[in-house]
This record gives C-alpha cells, structure tokens and sequence, in this order.
C-alpha cells in the first residue's frame, strides 16, 4: 500500500515537472493571495487590539494551525476534494479495475505540490507566532501543536470524503460542501468564542472545529491546565472514521457514466 | 462448469428526465421525473477458456454495461455471473488481479509522462515480481513495437501509438482475461492489423480469453469465430460468424462490363439494376434466382465484356440483422 502510494507521488512529481515554468509562477502567485489574509488579520488587530480576550499572536497560531491541516488536505486530498469531476470524466471505472484499495487509489489520483506554498507559508506564520506568544514550553505543549495539525487535516479530510460520498447518489458535486470546508476553514482559523453561540455550537458538535483550536488553544496559553485537553483533537478520529465508512457504503451506489 | 458464465443477467439504470427550456428545469429542479432503462434484460451466455468473442450491437445496445459488470465495475440488478469461479463485483480486488481491461475511448496511461512510467507503477499495483515484470515488458513491447514510443510523453502519442501502449498495460499483469472496448476505434489501418495481430497471437500463446466489443467488423472477421450479438438489452444472435453470413449473403452485387444498353429487366431474384460507369450493377438474391443462371440470362441479351461478383459485405449484413430486429 504505501509503496504503491509512493509511486503515486513519484509519478504525480515527475508529470509537474514536466511543465517548470508553470509551477515557478504558480507556487510563487500562492504566496500572495494568502499572505492577503493574512495581512488581514494583522490589521484587523492593529485596530480593536485584541478579540474577546485573545491576543494577535494566539489568534495568528490557531489561523496558522488550521491552514497547515488544510493545505496538507489540498497538497494530498486533492483527489478527494476534486472526485465530482473524477466520477463525471469515468475516471472511476479505472479505479474500480485495479487490484487496490478505492481510497488510496483516490488520494493517489491527484496530488497537488502547488499547494505546498500555502503549507510553506502557514509554517512561516506558525513560527511567527510561536516566537512572539511567551509559552510555558513542555512535552505536551509540543505534542498539542502536533495534535491540533492532526486533527485540523482530519476534519476537513472528513468533510472533503463526506462530500466525496455524495457524488455516488448525484454524479454532481454540492454546494453544501464549500460552507462546511472553505467556510469552515474560516471559522476554524478562530477561536470558537469570538462567534455567537449558535455557530459555536455547529461547530463543536456538528463539525467539530472547536476540538482542533479552541479547547487546546486554551492549555496551549496556560487558561486551562486539563491535560485531557491536549488530546481533544484527536476525538476528531471519532468523525473521520464513520466518514470513512460512509464513502465505502456508498460506492455500492455507483452507476458509471455512459460510452 | 463455463469459464465465464452469464445467465439471465438484468440491469435497469434510473435517469433523470430532462426537458428543454428554461422553465421546465427549473421545474426540475424540485421535482425530478425519473425513467427508467433496462439496459439489459435477462441476458444469458458463456464463454469457455481460450474463446474470442465478439460481443456486437448498435449504440446503446447494452454493450458496455455488459463489459463493465463483468470486469466488476457495476453491480447488476439481479441474474448471475461468474467467471473463473468469481463474482467479480463481489470479490472485486480478488478478481481483478487477474483480467485485462482496454477502453478504447479512455486512457489509463498518465498523460504527461512517458507509457514506461504508467508501466512501472502498474507494477506495483499488481504486486508483480520483478524478473516476471522485466521478461513479460520485454516481451510486450518487442511484440507491439513499441522501444521507442514508451519513453515519450504520452501526450506527444498518436492515437496508434497509444493504443499499442495501452493494450500493454492491460497485459503486464498476465491476465487470463482481456476486455478490449472498441480497441481499434479512430485507428488507421497499419495500428488496426497490429493490434489485431497481436491479439490473435496472445489468445493463441497464452490462451488468454479475449472479450471484443466494436463496430468495426472487420476487427470481428479477423479476430472472432464466434459473435454475440445484443439489441435493446437481449442477446440476439450466438453463433459463428460464417452461419451468420451464410445466412445472410445471398445477395450478391455483380458488376457487368458492357456496350449495350439494358432496358428493364423483369425476372424473379433480380433486385435492383444500376447503371455504373462502364455497365450494370445487379443485385441478385442467390436462393432464387441461381448466378450461373442469371448470367445466362443476361449474355443471352446483351453482349458481356466482364464480370465482376462480389458477396454482400459484412456490414451491410449486420445492418440487415439490425433492422431484422427492429434495433
């Protein structure tokens, strides 16, 4: 499995280098579009100072922790956020042909290393923020960063794979998909406080957001000293597992396309 | 027990109905009106080792429905089929391993980078050996001619060069079973007798079982004995190709060379009467009216400088079986 994984990013880097120039520009062109963001957030500070209590550098960690799950979904789900176009070109029927795992077969159809510049930049930003946050370092403090960008990639993987499942039942993509993603990317890129309470609650329970930053941002700034919080993110396991298994049931549902 | 074994097979697919107009989608947009197709309808056939056959029908006949539930891609709605002792929409990764599949109007080479690359990663996708897969590439590709073309880019390819890259996938793995979609479809006529070539040697060498669907029957008279014909989701014909065409070719067209005007010819078994360039076509039925016999006839009328007969082609035999069955 991994060796055939491999392959998969050894064929996928020697197709993008097929065409240098494009991917110069391009990885370059990535960096601006989200450094706007974030100059965003930084102007945003410059003027209310802080938000319900949280600082410039604490929001900037959260915002960077976030994106670092998300490009690594961009870098290497690719496959899964794009599988619409995937069951409408028939490209499914390849997969369906092969002697491997549905899944890995999804995740090695794409993989996008333009997206490495957003992953590249929001490890810029974490460090930014980590050298300007004053931390109390130890073991778990490291180990929450580890698990709140574990958690971060699970969550959006699980939303990504839920939409996936839906193409099975309507060959077309859903809308629905860039709120609970892109949308909630934004969200997640915030503590869950500074929103009301309704969004709030969406986005503990629903799509769990809140355990991947808000919880361990709290023992992350010493406002909290459960150590059970350091794990939070990893209830996440709990959602991308059934979204898992909701891609494998529904893929009896395929119908192919015409030719 | 039939190597491949299909019986009384059925599938319906529910599509949407989709109307002009904008206010009828929009209409549609709430309410959807479903139909539904029977793609097939309680088909029933088998197939022994080592068999070509070629699996025929107009568009939409049901064709590749049949080919994508036996290579394991659908499911079908109720019936059985079996091949090599699999179900192959059940036992899916099992059954795979071991068939060949090329869709002639889809790839499965990676499009910027050369065909070896694809090769290297099918490698590891069927957990060939190494030596297995060096020896059987080697082979492969001495075989298809095609050293040079797998170290270029594959969308630099002609259509016949790909083709020949792709039917060496479908190959490096060994499987007993090749599923060939339209393999010759927008081929010329040099990539055309390649492919067919080495098809036929395949099947000989290695016994490999070989499922053809196409339009081109001409790939049909030189690759299969044997033919399944399919029509609005039956199977209408299973046979070989030469009852078929004994049934069918006793129309002959016979050219006749000549100086002499022909007026209208009354006699049974004469069909049709063109004039060409030169002379006459006739077309004559053979069950009624003998040819040495109309020949007769016609050197008593007029004086005959040449002939030239010609049996009905193999299209014109399948468009007759089409419209026999109405499809």
């Amino acid at each position: 499995m991994v060796k055939v994984y491999l392959k998969y990013l050894k064929l996928h880097l020697k197709s993008v280098m097929q065409y240098k120039l494009s991917f110069i520009l391009g990885f370059i062109s990535q960096f601006f579009v989200f450094f706007a963001s974030y100059f965003v957030i930084i102007s945003l500070f410059e003027k209310f100072g802080s938000i319900k209590g949280f600082t410039v550098y604490e929001i900037l960690f959260t915002f960077a922790v976030v994106n670092i799950g998300f490009s690594l979904n961009e870098v290497f789900a690719r496959g899964v956020d794009n599988f619409d176009h995937f069951i409408k070109a028939g490209k499914y029927d390849q997969l369906l042909l092969k002697p491997v795992n549905i899944f890995l077969q999804v995740l090695g159809s794409d993989i996008n290393f333009l997206k490495l510049s957003k992953l590249l930049q929001s490890i810029v930003i974490l460090i930014i923020a980590l050298v300007n946050l004053d931390i109390d370092w130890s073991v778990f403090k490291v180990l929450i960063i580890l698990n709140m960008i574990a958690g971060a990639f699970c969550v959006f993987l699980g939303v990504f794979i839920l939409n996936a499942a839906y193409c099975f039942y309507t060959v077309e993509g859903l809308e629905v998909r860039n709120v609970l993603s892109y949308g909630g990317r934004e969200m997640a890129q915030y503590p869950v406080s500074v929103f009301k309470k309704e969004f709030a609650t969406f986005f503990t329970y629903v799509i769990p957001f809140a355990f991947i930053n808000y919880y361990p941002l709290l023992y992350f700034t010493g406002r909290e000293s459960n150590i059970l919080l350091v794990f939070s993110p990893l209830i996440i396991i709990l959602f991308v597992i059934p979204c898992y298994y909701i891609f494998n049931i529904s893929s009896r549902k395929y119908l192919s396309t015409g030719s | 027990m039939s190597f491949i074994e299909v019986s009384s097979m059925s599938k319906t697919f529910k599509v949407t109905k989709r109307s002009s107009g904008v206010r009828s989608s929009v209409k549609s947009f709430f309410k959807r009106d479903y139909v539904y197709i029977d793609a097939l309808k309680s088909i029933s056939f088998e197939v022994a080792r080592g068999e070509i056959v070629g699996y025929i029908g107009p568009n939409g006949a049901g064709k590749s429905t049949t080919i994508k539930i036996l290579s394991g891609i659908l499911r079908p709605d109720s019936g059985v089929c079996k091949i090599n002792g699999m179900i192959p929409y059940e036992d899916r990764e099992r059954y795979v391993s071991n068939i060949g599949v090329v869709f002639g109007q889809r790839s499965q080479l990676w499009w910027d980078i050369p065909a070896e690359d694809t090769f290297d990663l099918l490698k590891d996708i069927y957990k060939i050996p190494k030596d297995d897969f060096i020896s059987r590439k080697n082979e492969l590709v001495s075989l298809l001619n095609i050293e040079e073309i797998i170290k270029i880019p594959v969308r630099q390819l002609s259509l016949g060069q790909r083709m020949r890259c792709e039917i060496a996938a479908s190959l490096l793995h060994n499987p007993s079973i090749l599923f060939l979609d339209e393999p010759t479809i927008g081929l010329d006529a040099v990539s055309k007798k390649i492919v067919r070539d080495f098809i036929k040697k395949i099947n000989k060498e290695r016994d490999v079982t070989v499922i053809l669907t196409t339009h081109d029957m001409s790939d049909i008279e030189a690759l299969a004995k044997r033919i399944i014909m399919i029509g609005k989701g039956e199977v209408l014909y299973d046979g070989t190709l030469q009852k078929l065409k004994n049934k069918y070719d006793n129309i002959k067209h016979i050219k006749v060379i000549t100086n002499t005007k022909v007026g209208s010819i009354r006699k049974k078994g004469i069909i049709d009467k063109r004039k060409i360039d030169g002379g006459y076509e006739f077309d004559v039925d053979s069950k009624i009216i003998d040819v040495s016999l109309f020949l007769n006839y016609l050197s008593n009328k007029v004086e005959v400088k040449d002939i030239d007969i010609e049996n009905e082609n193999i299209d014109e035999i399948i468009i007759k079986l089409y419209q026999e069955y109405e499809i």
